[in-house]
């Protein structure tokens, strides 16, 4: 079947499921979320976007203190991001850096709960699809179909015995792969505490901390407005980043995909800016000049809609 | 000097702050070094390598081959917002800009000022069809650390998502 075809029918079934509610798929994403929050395990993942691909080893371990999770990149060099429920370190041997994102508090981050699942039937079409085995697990496929161009759509292969997401596909309009997780082993179980240890000492190295405190953009002069149908704001911070460049944050969230606004002061940049438009699988990234300042709209969301946000970012010097 | 002429390389200069980065071209190897690199580098990311196969000495062949225009700058008034973002003004830039180099070596005694020649606008008429990718920069991996906590998505896959703020094609690698 070509692929053209194949989207066709993806976006058939789309409209033929909007008309009827599908409990059993929404049953099923209860069960991945369950899953991610509950599970130990360790595995390898091929991460795939365009021609690229990179293999990685993830190794979670969960506790009553939400769980430490520990990512490692199997080709070139071993970079590493180690996630605890306080913090995100991300080693970068290259640069011999560590890039530390701080949460000060779980409030407001827009985790998706089982309670709001539902909520996703707004902007999607939810069914479940077809059985496969993946990595050795029997798995099924629970399609999440958009109800318009823009965002992507997903399709979820997900463990019939625990809910682990076994392989994870974002794809476009033309039903094209955008960006895809694929686990070609994983082992579900009790896993050592050793095994999340860093391999990195990263004693002398550069750490970079990002701090967060809660801001009010429009106050400062910024007019920043989703106007994108089915996203809403869920947050709006301020962020030092390296160098302590202050800088604000806004995120919309359509209950699955997310796109964030950051605000920046051109003054006290270290790197000539970029203009325009470049991509990292899912996630479009849109910069553009405002009044002295940089906005990057970051999304997981077509390049149009993450331009249609940026374009919108107003400015107007506060009375 | 790297960083002018990388502002060069995107359209981001003024008129009246070309004479610089312009003249370092015209007369330093290391400056022409640089600017081959960076289109190299952006073209690699983009997955097109065909104007970084240095053609500037085919372009200033035939160049030589056309009657110079030397006049003030087609326009030095930037082009609104919106047309100018849809533009791929990174790759025009590289067109007209190679044209620049073969025209600076050629006549460097005229001072600065392109020459627009009709091979340039025809690869510029063509390269406008699609929006051009940008390599991803440093900073920009920030934002995707700090973007990442916030999507949701992470509830259904845990951290695999973070792949992508570490991933090594998220840096565009500079000499």
């Amino acid at each position: 079947m070509s692929r053209a075809a194949g989207a066709l029918l993806l976006w058939a079934a789309a409209g033929m499921a909007q008309a009827q509610a599908a409990p059993e798929a929404l049953d099923w994403l209860r069960k991945i979320y369950q899953a991610t929050e509950k599970l130990s395990y360790t595995g390898t993942f091929v991460y795939q976007q365009g021609e690229r691909t990179e293999t990685s080893r993830i190794t979670r371990r969960a506790d009553a203190s939400g769980g430490i999770e520990r990512l490692e990149v199997l080709d070139g060099l071993p970079r590493e991001v180690v996630r605890t429920r306080d913090e995100i370190r991300c080693y970068l041997p290259d640069s011999q850096t560590v890039k530390v994102d701080r949460r000060r508090d779980q409030r407001g981050f827009p985790a998706l709960l089982p309670s709001q699942v539902a909520g996703l039937t707004e902007n999607y079409t939810i069914t479940v699809g077809e059985t496969a085995r993946i990595a050795g697990f029997d798995c099924r496929a629970i399609v999440l179909a958009p109800k318009d161009e823009l965002r992507y759509g997903y399709q979820l292969w997900a463990d019939a015995q625990s809910g682990m997401l076994l392989k994870a596909r974002a794809f476009n309009r033309a039903g094209e792969t955008v960006e895809q997780f694929t686990f070609t082993q994983l082992e579900i179980g009790n896993v050592a505490r050793e095994r999340l240890r860093p391999r990195h000492a990263a004693r002398s190295w550069r750490v970079e901390q990002s701090a967060i405190a809660p801001a009010n953009l429009a106050e400062a002069g910024w007019n920043v407005v989703a106007d994108l149908p089915g996203f809403h704001k869920v947050v709006e911070i301020r962020r030092l980043l390296r160098d302590a460049r202050p800088v604000g944050q806004v995120v919309y969230s359509d209950g699955l995909a997310a796109v964030s606004v950051f605000i920046e002061p051109i003054a006290g940049r270290t790197e000539p800016a970029r203009i325009g438009l470049a991509t990292m699988g899912a996630v479009n990234v849109y910069t553009r000049e405002v009044a002295d300042h940089l906005v990057t709209v970051v999304g997981e969301a077509p390049a149009a809609s993450v331009q249609r946000i940026g374009n919108r970012v107003e400015f107007r010097r506060p009375q | 000097m790297n960083s002018k002429i990388s502002a060069l390389m995107d359209g981001e200069l003024e008129a009246r702050e070309l004479h610089e980065p312009l003249s370092a071209l015209g007369a330093d190897s290391d400056a022409r070094e640089t600017w081959r690199t960076y289109h190299l580098i952006s073209d690699a990311l983009r997955g097109g390598a065909l104007l970084s196969t240095d053609c500037a000495p085919r372009v200033a062949q035939r160049l030589a081959q056309e009657p110079a225009l030397v006049g003030p700058l087609p326009s030095t008034v930037r082009p609104p917002d919106r047309a100018r973002w849809f533009v791929p003004s990174a790759l025009a830039a590289s067109v007209a800009a190679a044209a620049l180099v073969g025209w600076v070596a050629l006549a460097p005694q005229q001072g600065a000022g392109p020459a627009t020649a009709p091979i340039a606008q025809a690869l510029q008429a063509e390269g406008a069809k699609e929006p051009a990718r940008l390599p991803l920069t440093s900073a920009a991996r920030d934002y995707l650390i700090a973007h990442q906590a916030f999507s949701p998505r992470n509830s259904l896959q845990g951290m695999a998502p973070y792949v992508r703020t570490v991933s090594d094609q998220a840096v565009a690698r500079k000499p």
